[in-house]
């Protein structure tokens, strides 16, 4: 039999185990060769997990891979690589001290010996040409943009004959204009024989790039491949929500959270109270460098009570230095931050803290919670680390009060007494919404509130912030993904470098957001 | 002129190999606080092999087995049973402490120190004034070199790199990073001998309980100084040899107008001093990235 009847790469009965949780179960499925796969599933699908059994970073519980054919090892990379399989991390994974040149070499195999500096940059240069990546060999990945560093990773996997590359959520991280070149980047590497896989949860990329889309559901396989001309965007949404959770959804969520049509977000609709005055005004607020991140340079920004703004751009273009600067975890160079009207500018956090700051963290279970404590104690940390120090405690009042509020916030759990870490990603998140959507609250910051999040969790916590917002309270979302930000924004601000770089009302739209993302020269005011 | 060269390299040879397998295990992602242990596990373990079978050769076998078999329990009580690698470094250096002493009683009864009747080869009267040093000391700039090299440039020092930095990155491509600090530390423990055989019997010939007074940890500041790098961290440890012969020569042309301890502690505070410009001009030390590692798996 010749290599192109047997499948690139197939999974039989394919089963993977953390502990008690069922990551995989018996999947099986196998990708024509030549082809762009599509493999698609909400937030704990499993995705990943399948993606990395492919390339042997996961040992499966049961099941074979085959490649061309050939069953292979699993569990072990090198077997996986030998018969060329690759894959490109969500995250990228090259050391970010190495230079170009350096991060090739070290995924290479084969004839190695002892290099030169020039050499290295001789051997890779040709390499990255032909796969169009422009960058200079001997700058280092931590001093390169995102979508070059994904460039590179994808040319690192290439370095071998790799005949099934596997990109991993590769569009998460880019602009619209970056989506646009890796796909331009993937057509390519088909048109040179190369099979490949990519996992993607928006529907509009799905159909936008694939030859055939599988979806994932839970852990199992709930259909494909199929060809991308027999589904329709409706077929598609459904299959990847699951009959049971699309009922409770309004179409808007649902869209939004499948990424369906072309994402003209009306937005909220909301009245805004033109006339209250601002809970945040940032005037001309710049941040001193440091080591943690891009430094903000002449931030402008403003919010009204019952207004969420949406805050945009390529990830590292300030937003995490934002955030510092608002929570005064950032010193300023220059201009004034203003809370509810009062100066906070040289205020420490908790001054900021009393006068209604909330704050939802990037990093759920390192900044938000400690996962080693009660769910009482990271319920009541705010409130306590507000109050006096010499206030006694009662913590049997204390967790009373803890199981009242998490009830309400509808957290499954088992008593307050559990530690934090034992929660499920959305569980836990409900635990600090509850602890910071409080009646007191002028100016929440959420800070990419549903990452990692399944669907149920994700549409919960737009709807506590949209309540939170209906209430009075400002709120500041910052995302990396535009459906949400159009679905529940006001008003969507990007970040460019530091800067902001355009200002959008709804109805939004995505080429205009899109260029503000990536194109200093795009500087508009819709 | 010479006597100061001469006394530089004497002190800074057995530091600068003990630097170097420090850099070698930082690279790999291992805070090798142990360097003192094996340091001082190697200056015994020569200095009895030669009195156990009268043969340099047979003694600096001795002494590399048991510093590779001394790492490889580091290795071990942090890889396999997950234990913090600051704390076990300093368990080791405890261990080879006073693990040495009680070795040097129980063998040669209860004596401070043991005298050996030959020590390393000298290089002889063909180097002149040079000719009183080891052959240890001339083979150190091969060395560092051979390291430089190995670390710098070839496949296995990136992905050893890789395997420091980014664990997972190193995993994607095949390496073991468990298996490749397993190497680190082993090489390391090679060149932990040397040092220690050249401390003992490069121009000395005996060993003396807690004979390595710190310098284990001297290298380590020398490591961090350095910057990993393994010919920074060369200068590094050149650096604190200067400081320490400098120190005993003001200390013969002043005699009692300068406290003695105040002289005798300027390595160290070289070392400190050196610590604190490397986190200047750095902004800080590196995260132990094996922690990352441990999170991962």
């Amino acid at each position: 039999m010749s290599n192109a009847s047997k499948p690139a790469l197939e999974c039989r009965d394919v089963t993977v185990k953390f502990g008690d949780v069922t990551a995989l179960s018996d999947i099986a499925v196998s990708f024509v060769p030549g082809q762009i796969h599509a493999v698609v599933g909400q937030n704990g699908a499993g995705k990943t997990t399948f993606a990395r059994v492919a390339a042997g970073l996961v040992q499966p519980s049961a099941g074979a891979v085959y490649v061309m054919g050939e069953e292979i090892r699993t569990g072990h990379v090198d077997q996986s690589r030998a018969a060329g399989v690759e894959l490109v991390h969500q995250s990228f994974a090259l050391p970010p001290s190495f230079t170009v040149a350096e991060a090739m070499e070290f995924g290479a195999t084969g004839k190695g010996g002892i290099y030169s500096r020039k050499g290295l940059v001789e051997k890779w240069r040709a390499h990255l040409a032909s796969l169009d990546v422009q960058v200079d060999l001997n700058r280092r990945i931590r001093d390169l943009p995102i979508e070059t560093q994904q460039g590179i990773e994808i040319a690192r996997a290439l370095v071998m004959d790799a005949r099934v590359l596997i990109l991993d959520e590769p569009t998460a991280v880019l602009s619209p204009s970056g989506i646009d070149m890796l796909f331009a980047r993937v057509r390519r590497l088909k048109e040179r024989g190369v099979t490949v896989i990519l996992i993607l949860h928006k529907i509009r990329e799905v159909l936008g790039i694939a030859d055939t889309v599988t979806v994932l559901r839970g852990g199992r396989k709930v259909e494909g491949p199929l060809p991308i001309a027999e589904v329709s965007a409706e077929r598609l949404a459904n299959l990847i929500v699951g009959d049971a959770i699309a009922r409770t959804l309004d179409r808007h969520e649902r869209d939004a959270l499948v990424g369906t049509t072309s994402p003209v977000g009306e937005g909220a609709g909301h009245l805004e109270h033109k006339t209250a005055p601002s809970v945040l005004t940032m005037k001309a607020v710049s941040t001193r460098p440091d080591n943690e991140g891009i430094a903000l340079d002449g931030i402008d920004l403003e919010i009204r009570p019952g207004e969420i703004v949406g805050i945009a751009g390529v990830e590292g273009n300030g937003q995490k230095t934002l955030v510092r600067a608002i929570s005064a975890l950032a010193d300023l160079a220059n201009g004034s931050i203003r809370l509810a009207g009062e100066d906070v500018t040289g205020k420490p956090l908790a001054a900021r803290r009393a006068i209604g700051l909330r704050i939802i963290p990037f990093e759920r279970n390192v900044e938000g919670l400690s996962l080693t404590s009660s769910l009482w104690q990271n319920w009541s940390a705010r409130e306590l680390l507000q109050g006096s120090l010499l206030k006694l405690i009662r913590p049997a009042a204390v967790r009373e009060a803890c199981d009242r509020s998490l009830k309400e916030w509808s957290v499954s759990y088992h008593n307050s007494a559990q530690k934090a870490g034992s929660l499920s990603g959305g569980n836990a998140q409900k635990v600090i919404l509850a602890r910071e959507v409080d009646s007191q609250a002028r100016l929440i910051i959420a800070a990419q509130p549903t990452r990692g999040l399944d669907i149920g969790a994700t549409a919960f916590v737009w709807q506590a912030l949209r309540q939170a917002r209906d209430h009075g309270a400002a709120i500041l979302l910052i995302s990396s993904d535009l459906d949400e930000l159009f679905d529940i924004s006001d008003r969507v601000v990007v970040m460019l470098s530091g800067r902001v770089n355009g200002e959008f009302r709804a109805p939004f739209d995505i080429a205009s957001v899109g260029a503000a993302m990536t194109d200093a020269a795009a500087r508009t005011s819709a | 002129m010479n006597e100061i060269i001469i006394a530089i390299l004497r002190s800074g040879t057995p530091l600068i190999y003990v630097t170097l397998a420090g850099v070698i295990a930082q690279r790999a992602g291992v805070w090798n606080l142990g360097l003192e242990g094996l340091m001082i596990i190697g200056a015994c373990a020569t200095i009895v092999g030669i009195m156990l079978t009268n043969s340099i050769v047979a003694a600096l076998l001795i002494a590399i087995l048991m510093c590779v078999a001394a790492s490889v329990l580091l290795w071990f009580v942090i890889d396999r049973l997950k234990a913090n690698p600051i704390i076990a470094g300093l368990g080791l250096t405890g261990l080879g402490v006073g693990g040495t002493a009680l070795a040097v009683q129980s063998i040669f009864g209860s004596q401070a120190s043991v005298t050996a009747p030959f020590g390393l080869p000298k290089l002889g009267p063909a180097f002149g004034a040079y000719g009183v040093l080891s052959i240890s000391v001339a083979a150190m700039p091969f060395v560092v070199f051979g390291m430089w090299v190995l670390l710098r440039r070839t496949r296995f020092g990136l992905r050893l790199a890789a395997c420091g930095e980014h664990p997972f990155a190193a995993r994607s491509v095949g390496a073991n990073p468990s298996r490749m600090r397993l190497v680190a530390l082993a090489i390391g423990g090679v060149l932990c001998a040397i040092g220690g055989a050249e401390l003992a019997a490069g121009s000395l010939q005996f060993f003396a309980q807690g004979m390595t007074a710190g310098r284990g940890f001297m290298a380590f500041a020398a490591v961090i100084f350095g910057a990993s790098h393994p010919v920074g961290a060369t200068f590094a440890a050149l650096f604190f040899a200067v400081v320490g012969a400098l120190g005993i020569r003001a200390q013969l042309m002043f005699g009692d107008k300068i406290p003695h301890d105040l002289l005798q502690a300027l390595p160290y505070l070289a070392t400190v001093f050196g610590v604190w410009l490397s986190g200047k001009l750095r902004g800080g030390a590196k995260a132990a990235s094996s922690f990352a590692e441990l999170k991962d798996q």
